[in-house]
């Protein structure tokens, strides 16, 4: 796979990854190695196929498993290989495709990965130096091992749901799964440290990534504070603790479609004077108490009320632009549109674009860094599923095309 | 089963200007064992000063001990060329270097990455910027705030018919510096092959733009945009409800298929009567074909709604997940200090902070059998100066 001659295609050069995860975490955290080089090989199954794969969105009309552009989002640049695990014969293909892998990844639910045998303890045995990665909810132990969960209501257990919302109404969350992007890092950095290890030391470890544990590390200083004094974070709306005005305020109708906001952040007394010059506000100029952010906070109803008058007469960009020439933070809450159309994306050329036989050309998100002497290539399109397992069965895993025709029909390769 | 007690990242080390938009890279990568050294300007670092506080004095900050755990610390006042040298000299000792500060400015001391690349080839530098080191809004004025609403979360976080929100903790800054650990540790193994550090440019408009799931693809697809739909998860143009009162807070459920039999076993076993179809509502997804009408759902959410009612969150995570219902909790910041999975988990250390004394701090995000994390106090201002700048000064003699 690592043809390229772009530098960062050989970063992970020789390194095969045995992918059991599926959804979003697993699967997010592998293919930004695989971006490098690394050999990802997705176990999959049409009978327990990845919950991503049956998503959307999708062409209309097409009902495959080959179909859903939320799955290729997130599995550019690897391999598929079919492998009904729940198969007496599947958990044998697996452990030969271990045997040739430096790391395992799986996120299934604790004691999953045990009952078909290839626990830690099992895969050690097939590979000493293997490096294995679980990701679970909670952990591989604890009472709450076994709890089932996903980003969308992970989050409400990792605390980030509660302090998501207005103060005077219920808690409403990201809306999104958003524990996902927290510990695909979680996964990366685990995985790359672990791998930095082995090549200094040749020992292999294992990894038991609890997804509710590395998302408590976004809470900035929540958990420690309600540790150590008892205080315990409320929901702020768009406000901040330490200065005001902040919010998010309504804007002019730009014929966009939808409602329009931009978002305003006074952050020091400096930005503060500036706003109030603008908008002409003598009453703010000139009040004593204003120009200190605790009167600031004492007043932010009033301030709120105020700003938004302002801008709800102007469109989001001429907010943007009066307000970022003078220096103070201000940026429309884009859209997906805005996103998907936003020029300073573009600039960096953000949007990967990928070519799929069943999904068609559709732009995916690339990393959020950029590497100056290893940029990666662009990725391979995602993987139709078992795309790659004859290569996988023949070459990796050893079979004959005899064996392999017979794992066919026995329902293995499937 | 360990061959060794060393951390992870032991060998390596970190140089730390980082304000408050990267320090928990940083601080993960002191965890894991790099010797990550947070340069504090005179009167130390901004985020000393950052609530929340341990005490009712403005110098006991509980933001600091959390973002700078494990590290150490030295103060270097970069408005002088004196310690300009004094910095690049550390750098030569250094693995890698984080900075947060505008495109231009580093380099406008002589600190940048192209200043840097001759003397210390072997330096990662990572630059954590809102929008990246180049393009028409790099050198826009920014806050979390700004960051959170540039990559277009805050349009699918929220009430319908108020503001676009952000969650109440800073998750643009924290999400970018972990998409910062995430690519630093790329460049460490391309190091490994070329022999050379290079520099790694992380924009939080970005990495905030990689947060919106599937909505921005059902743009480009279908032309939707998708909108915020309050405690519930939009798909494109339909919305599933997740948050539920209950007796005591709330809780997160949301009605996937495989939820539903479970669900109905639940209320049964509880004498709550369902009264739903479980077969029917175990066909039904929650987006694509198939769908429920309007009143259907409402009917099934009035039913769950009058059982959750009547049960406290935390009962109803036990009970709910040992029916095999994906049922979570609305945890508090005291609801996870008070959680038995990460007490069973020893999730919780102790450390003693030279200022505050005893604190329970948040361990390990993560388990490395081989290499396992290191919970460390915070410096104090200055604390290592000695040692680091002597040391540095004779490896880099030695080296000359």
């Amino acid at each position: 796979m690592a043809s390229s001659n772009v530098p960062g295609a050989h970063v992970f050069d020789g390194v095969r990854i045995a992918d059991f995860a599926w959804v979003g975490v697993g699967p997010n955290a592998t293919m930004q190695m695989a971006f490098h080089g690394a050999e990802v090989i997705r176990v999959e199954s049409s009978n327990r196929p990845d919950t991503f794969r049956n998503g959307g969105p999708r062409p209309p009309g097409v009902n495959s498993l080959d179909a859903s552009a939320y799955f290729a989002k997130f599995n550019r640049g690897k391999r598929s290989v079919a492998i009904n695990l729940a198969h007496p014969r599947g958990a044998e293909v697996a452990t030969r495709l271990i045997a040739t892998a430096d790391i395992v990844t799986e996120s299934f639910a604790p004691g999953f990965m045990q009952r078909i045998g290839l626990s830690y303890e099992d895969v050690r045995k097939i590979k000493p130096d293997v490096i294995m990665c679980s990701m679970s909810m909670e952990g591989q132990t604890g009472p709450h091992a076994g709890f089932r969960g996903f980003g969308l209501t992970l989050q409400a257990t990792a605390g980030v749901t509660g302090v998501t919302g207005w103060p005077d109404r219920n808690p409403v969350g990201t809306g999104v799964a958003y524990t996902d992007w927290v510990a695909t890092h979680l996964g990366i950095i685990g995985i790359l440290s672990a791998l930095d290890h082995r090549r200094r030391t040749g020992e292999g470890q294992y990894i038991d990534l609890s997804q509710l544990e590395a998302s408590t590390l976004v809470l900035d200083a929540g958990v420690i504070d309600a540790a150590n004094t008892g205080r315990v974070a409320q929901p702020l709306g768009n406000r901040d603790l330490r200065h005001a005005p902040q919010g998010v305020y309504a804007c002019a109708d730009d014929h966009t479609g939808g409602d329009r906001w931009v978002a305003i952040a006074i952050t020091n007394d400096d930005q503060w004077h500036r706003l109030a010059l603008l908008m002409d506000r003598q009453d703010w100029i000139e009040s004593d108490e204003l120009c200190h952010a605790a009167g600031r906070l004492a007043a932010q109803d009033a301030l709120d009320e105020g700003v938004e008058r302002w801008t709800s007469t102007q469109t989001v960009s001429e907010v943007e632009q009066i307000l970022q020439a003078i220096g103070i933070p201000a940026h429309r809450a884009s859209n997906v549109r805005d996103a998907h159309e936003d020029p300073q994306l573009a600039h960096r050329n953000h949007w990967w674009t990928s070519d799929h036989p069943v999904i068609g050309t559709m732009s995916y998100e690339s990393p959020a860094w950029r590497l100056s002497d290893t940029p990666p290539p662009m990725p391979r399109r995602s993987p139709l599923l078992g795309e790659d397992s004859e290569y996988v069965y023949r070459e990796l895993c050893g079979y004959s095309e005899e064996e392999f025709k017979q794992l066919i029909v026995e329902g293995v390769v499937e | 089963m360990s061959q060794t007690t060393q951390a992870a990242l032991s060998p390596y080390r970190v140089i730390d200007l980082t304000a408050e938009i990267g320090g928990l890279s940083t601080k993960l990568l002191a965890g894991l064992g790099a010797d990550v050294i947070r340069i504090e300007p005179p009167g130390g670092h901004v985020t000393r000063r950052r609530g929340p506080m341990q005490r009712e004095d403005e110098d006991s900050s509980l933001y600091w001990v959390q973002m700078n755990a494990g590290k150490r610390s030295i103060m270097l006042d970069l408005d002088q060329e004196q310690d300009h040298e004094r910095l690049r000299a550390l750098c030569e000792t250094a693995d890698f270097l984080f900075e947060s500060d505008a495109p231009g400015a580093m380099a406008a001391r002589g600190l940048g990455y192209d200043d840097l690349r001759e003397r210390a080839p072997q330096l990662i530098y990572v630059s954590i910027t809102p929008f990246g080191q180049t393009g028409p809004k790099s050198m826009w004025a920014t806050s979390d705030l700004i960051g959170h609403v540039s990559g277009g979360l805050s349009s699918l976080v929220g009430d319908p018919d108020r503001a676009p929100l952000r969650p109440s903790v800073e998750q643009a800054y924290n999400i970018t510096a972990l998409n910062a650990g995430s690519a630093a540790l790329i460049a460490l193994h391309a190091r490994h092959l070329s022999g050379r550090g290079q520099h790694v440019d992380v924009s939080m408009q970005a990495a905030m733009a990689n947060t919106l799931g599937n909505a921005r693809l059902y743009y480009e697809m279908d032309g939707i945009v998708t909108e915020r739909a309050g405690g519930a998860r939009a798909f494109a143009d339909r919305a599933t409800r997740i948050i539920y009162s209950c007796a005591d807070g709330y809780v997160a459920f949301v009605r996937i298929p495989a939820s539903m039999r479970a669900l109905h076993r639940w209320m049964t076993a509880e004498d709550a009567h369902p009264g739903f179809d479980a077969e029917k509502w175990a066909g039904i997804s929650i987006a694509g074909n198939n769908l429920p009408d309007d009143d259907e759902v409402a009917e099934l959410e009035f039913e769950i709604e009058a059982f959750f009612a009547a049960r406290g969150a935390q009962s109803l995570y036990e009970s709910g997940q040992h029916h095999g219902v994906m049922i979570c909790p609305v945890n508090t910041m005291q609801d996870i200090v008070d959680s038995p999975q990460l007490a069973a988990r020893g999730f919780f250390d102790e450390i003693d902070d030279p200022e505050l004394g005893r604190l329970t701090v948040p361990g390990a995000p993560l388990k490395m059998s081989a290499t396992p994390w290191q919970t460390r106090p915070a410096p104090t201002l200055g604390q290592h100066q000695d040692e680091i700048l002597t040391a540095a000064a004779s490896e880099v003699r030695d080296g000359d």
